[in-house]
């Protein structure tokens, strides 16, 4: 079984050998960039050098997957959002944006053609790259922002929570116009070549959204991208989202994936046998300062009530080589 | 270095708190670093804080993701490294979840090491039956209370005594381990003592 098919069958529900060893989230460390010569800030907007950093999750470490992109500040810098590189910071950091575009709903300028809008064309070669270099042997990976996410990088989340009480009209058809981007650059990626994709809704998490919020504000959204994208697909949201996990099952996302901060034997009880359900590691605590011989048990706890465990955030780039080496030997036994 | 960490929803007084926090332990002999969300009204420099990138708010929502996380460790092993401040103040966003931040703050030990301050989160007693009440805030209402070391009751200048005890009473429901401040930053009342928590002294 090729690493492709484990991880594509998986999701779908069929049989495997055993569970793939991947992320659906961004993956991409400083010995690869180092190995090929890529600048992390540079490596967001050049989709040669994208494609090489994650192909080298796979070829230099034997991580199951290839997952563009790495931050996630994409969608909201297509919409019209400014994006800080950090060009000439020493240190490695992360985009963020700079200047959010949304004030009221009337700022919200979708671009006519997506697949030429900031960097989502970016995205797409690199996906087409990949596909070239890797041929039919690995899974590649994409993900995207959720609704209410995404509406956090174009106006201030706190700002969108507190007009949702008063004009909640407003706010659906603002979650609407994000969701429709959503679908349709999901799309884009897929047609590129992406085997699966993730959609993270991480603003949502139940440490400070009430279920009842979830179910009336953002759940109708992440329901009607989900059964428009192509499949597999994946629906992460972070935090302890037990108060929440039956509707993100019947989000309809091939797999739900939850964080280190979810007691997931409570969630396998809630969904069920069936439910494909991602455990994720906390990728600071186990990869990052973990010390040799503790990441592997660390990650391996878990398991219990797990479909498969895989990190439940992005990796900081800024690991040890031998941890991420550790984890995926210790994870594929 | 010592984190402090001033939480709380929209428009509870963070920022203005936060300002005459600095300004307090400045002559207290400290200095101070602020990480806000509101680059624009502190006075830091603005380029300063664009250029390490002193913002920690780019991932909205409760899920200080990793990669909000990771920027923020980068900023203060650069500020440990650099500025050398005694105290570096967070502002988080109104929906932040404290204890999320105050775990994602670390320092490289090779720079310095990070002592924790107190999480201070405000309260709005202006609005307090709002933040008590209604339903589609109690999740991030609760979260924030409860990881906070220290509430202050903020713009009880603004607010009736009732309103006010209503507030503290709630306050307490949620985290009866809570210490209570009475802050009302535009008269100068708790200031002071918010600025001697966060330096670690007694009331
Ligand atoms: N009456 C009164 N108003 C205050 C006090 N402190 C702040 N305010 C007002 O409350 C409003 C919000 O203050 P900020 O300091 O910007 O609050 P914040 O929590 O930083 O707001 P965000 O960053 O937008 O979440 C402003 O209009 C302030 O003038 C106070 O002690 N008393
Ligand atoms: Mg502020």
């Amino acid at each position: 079984m090729t690493p492709r098919e484990r991880v594509v069958k998986f999701l779908n529900g069929e049989p495997v050998d055993r569970p793939p060893v991947f992320s659906g989230m961004g993956n991409v460390i400083r010995p690869v960039l180092d190995k090929y010569g890529i600048v992390f800030s540079r490596v967001h907007r050049d989709p040669a050098a994208m494609a090489k950093a994650a192909a080298g999750m796979y070829k230099d470490f034997g991580f199951e997957c290839a997952v563009v992109p790495f931050d996630l500040a994409v969608e909201a810098e297509a919409i019209g959002s400014v994006v800080n590189y950090y060009d000439d910071v020493d240190s490695l950091l992360y985009p963020t944006i700079k200047e959010k575009c949304v004030k009221t709903i009337d700022d919200i300028k979708i671009p006519a053609d997506l697949s030429k809008a900031g960097r989502i064309p970016v995205v797409c070669e690199a996906i087409r790259l990949l596909r070239k270099e890797l041929g039919d042997e690995v899974a590649i990976g994409t993900y995207i922002l959720g609704p209410f996410t995404l509406m956090g990088q174009l106006k201030e989340l706190d700002e969108l929570l507190e007009e949702s009480f008063i004009e909640p009209e407003k706010t659906n058809e603002m979650l609407t116009m994000a969701s429709d981007v959503i679908i349709k650059v999901l799309k884009l990626y897929h047609d590129a070549g992406a085997d699966y994709l993730t959609v993270r809704e991480m603003g949502a998490t139940s440490d400070v959204m009430s279920p009842n919020s979830f179910r009336s504000l953002v759940k109708p959204h992440l329901q009607r991208i989900h059964a428009a994208i192509p499949r597999p697909n994946i629906l992460h949201i972070c935090g302890n989202t037990n108060y929440i996990i039956k509707d993100m099952h019947e989000c309809g996302a091939n797999a739900v994936s939850v964080d280190h901060k979810n007691c997931v034997p409570e969630s396998r009880q809630k969904l069920g046998d069936k439910a494909i359900i991602l455990s994720g590691f906390d990728p600071v605590k186990v990869l990052m300062q973990g010390k040799p011989g503790k990441i592997g048990p660390a990650a391996r706890e878990m398991i219990p009530g797990a479909s498969a465990v895989w990190p439940g955030c992005d990796i900081w780039p800024e690991i040890p080589g031998e941890n991420m080496r550790e984890l995926v030997g210790a994870l594929k036994e | 270095m010592k984190l402090v960490q001033v939480a709380g929803y929209l428009g509870s007084g963070k920022t203005t708190l936060i300002l005459s926090l600095v300004k307090e332990l400045a002559t207290r002999g400290r200095k101070v670093a602020v990480l806000v969300n509101d680059v624009g009204e502190v006075p830091v420099d603005g380029q300063v804080m664009e250029k390490y990138g002193l913002t920690v708010k780019d991932i909205g929502g409760g899920c200080i993701c990793c990669q909000v996380a990771g920027n923020m460790r980068a900023t203060l092993n650069n500020l440990a490294r650099n500025q050398k401040p005694d105290i570096v103040i967070i502002e988080p966003t109104g929906m932040a979840v404290p204890s999320a931040i105050r775990d994602g703050a670390t320092i490289d030990p090779k720079f310095d090491s990070l002592n924790h301050g107190p999480t201070i989160v405000l309260f709005d007693t202006t609005r307090a039956e709002k933040f008590l009440t209604y339903e589609t805030l109690e999740r991030l209402v609760n979260t924030q209370l409860k990881d906070a070391d220290i509430v202050a009751l903020s713009k009880t200048d603004s607010a009736s005594p009732e309103k006010v005890e209503y507030a503290r009473s709630g306050v307490l429901k949620i985290n009866p381990k809570a210490r209570i401040v009475m802050l009302a930053t535009k008269t100068g009342e708790g200031v002071p003592e918010l600025a001697a928590a966060a330096l670690g002294e007694g009331v």
